[in-house]
């Protein structure tokens, strides 16, 4: 398969590396060899029919800063002309998310869709701002759309309820989705120590943002949680629906006052049909949503099967490379490949 | 009920509460005020799941020789917690709480608090009970719109919805 990697931060750099390590896995197991003919980023890109030798694309990133640095790499804004003209079956959108206008991924998953291309991407963005568009869009130009990656990291949060539990009517999905405040809720329970402590020690170990008003306010966890209740609950839903509430108040105090009641306080997006919400809750200790540290998890009510509940790694570039690789692969089968 | 005073009548009394499912809530236990044969009064508050199981515990209370003197039931009694946090107390706390007190079979059955550095918010952790499930989520609706006027944040348990 050729793929186009549009975006080559933390996450289009775990990718590559997955690609390369996972070659012959590939290759044997599902008969898929994906070869990158073209990369890019916001300083230029990389381009070979033949395919990129990923091991020199990441170094000359690393050394240089861009893509661009590559044998022969071009400089420029690059990526609409990559994805309008490269000949290719995938293009990755891996590019930052802007939850205001879904750019510059909306204009990039667009183009892939109209120039014939299957899309995978990891970016909330353009699934917030235009999820319908987007859903429909794809099936007009007959591709495929994958977004594992957006929702949960490593978590298979979409793919477990659109295939293993097809059968099932979801009632209500629940979940700790973002892992900054679950540190950072985490570290206070167990160490009492004040919010803003935590959050600067999270923010000097690299896992909270320099300016993470998107984690703490629960705007992260409400694109989320958006995102879910467009792709698994049929709904038409904007950010401005989601009710949220953001973890800036929870005191060392209130957490106490909650184990000593059996409970503990998690970041919980809530999205039922009619409502959806985000915001500081009460979790019985030993509960599948009582997960520390930086995990993920999410609990499916349904009306078959009642609970099930997932957990996992909700960010990382190898974490994430899983969802992302396990897209492809999707994409592959459902291809007949 | 009541206990004769001497050693181990208390733990005769409360194993078959446990061994029947019972959850205890509270014990009384008032040395000072024994009844004219020299029994010592106790208090005990549990939860049981249904009648049957009750029955069993009186009955092996009977067979052990405990005395219960009176039985008072609070049928399908529903507790719900949630935390504020905010200006708890200059915000009338006591209002609060009667405001709660005042709708029909709930009430606020504990409160713990914790208070902030002067000027700073604080933390309250409140349950309450009620006779049922319908109250006690109207309970929770009115707490959730009375914290809402006065600027606190409720943090409510994740069954509450």
């Amino acid at each position: 398969m050729q793929i186009v990697l549009v975006g080559f931060g933390n996450l289009g750099k775990g990718l590559s590396r997955t690609f390369i390590q996972k070659a012959s896995f590939l290759r044997k197991s599902y008969g898929l060899i994906p070869r990158v003919v073209a990369a890019v980023d916001e300083f230029g890109a990389a381009v070979d029919e033949k395919g990129l030798n990923l091991m020199g694309l990441l170094k000359a990133a690393e050394k240089k800063g861009t893509v661009a640095a590559y044998k022969g790499g071009k400089r420029g804004k690059l990526a609409l002309k990559m994805i309008d003209n490269v000949e290719a079956d995938v293009v990755y959108d891996l590019t930052p998310t802007n939850i205001k206008t879904g750019e510059p991924g909306l204009t990039h998953i667009k183009r892939a869709m109209l120039a014939g291309k299957h899309v995978i991407t990891s970016n909330k963005g353009p699934l917030v701002v235009a999820f319908r568009e987007l859903d429909s869009l794809a099936k007009r130009c007959g591709v495929e759309f994958r977004y594992s990656a957006s929702v949960g990291g490593a978590v298979p949060v979409v793919d477990l309820a659109k295939k293993l539990l097809a059968g099932n009517e979801i009632r209500e999905i629940r979940g700790v989705l973002n892992g900054t405040t679950n540190y950072i809720l985490t570290r206070m329970s167990r160490e009492g120590a004040p919010f803003e402590l935590v959050l600067r020690e999270a923010q000097e170990l690299g896992i909270a943002e320099k300016d993470p008003t998107l984690d703490i306010e629960g705007i992260d966890t409400a694109c989320k949680i958006t995102i879910l209740a467009n792709s698994l609950l049929g709904m038409n839903a904007r950010l401005k629906d989601v009710k949220v509430v953001g973890i800036t108040r929870v005191r060392p105090d209130a957490i106490r006052l909650a184990q000593e009641a059996g409970q503990t306080i998690k970041l919980i997006g809530i999205a039922r049909r009619g409502s959806l919400e985000v915001g500081p809750k009460l979790v019985p200790l030993g509960h599948p949503l009582a997960v520390g540290g930086t995990l993920n998890a999410v609990t499916f009510e349904l009306d078959l099967a009642r609970e099930i509940s997932i957990t996992g790694f909700g960010a990382g570039p190898k974490e994430t490379s899983s969802s992302l690789l396990g897209d492809l692969i999707d994409i592959h089968r459902t291809l007949g490949g | 009920m009541e206990l004769e005073d001497v050693p181990g009548q208390l733990l005769k009394a409360l194993e078959p509460i446990s061994r029947f499912g019972g959850n205890i809530q509270s014990i009384m236990h008032q040395r000072e005020r024994k009844t004219p044969l020299g029994r010592l009064p106790v208090m005990l508050v549990f939860e049981i799941s249904d009648r049957a199981r009750l029955n069993r515990i009186l009955a092996a209370l009977r067979a052990r020789g405990v005395r219960v003197t009176q039985l008072g039931e609070r049928e399908g009694a529903v507790r719900a917690t949630a935390l504020l946090i905010g200006h708890i107390i200059h915000t009338d706390i006591n209002d609060t709480i009667d405001r709660l007190n005042a709708l029909k079979g709930v009430m606020v059955s504990d409160l713990s608090l914790a208070m902030g550095d002067p000027g700073k918010e604080s933390t309250a952790r409140m349950t309450i009970t009620a006779d049922d499930e319908k109250r006690a989520k109207l309970a929770i609706s009115n707490l959730q719109r009375i914290a809402g006027g006065k600027k606190l944040l409720m943090i409510t348990s994740l069954e509450a919805g």
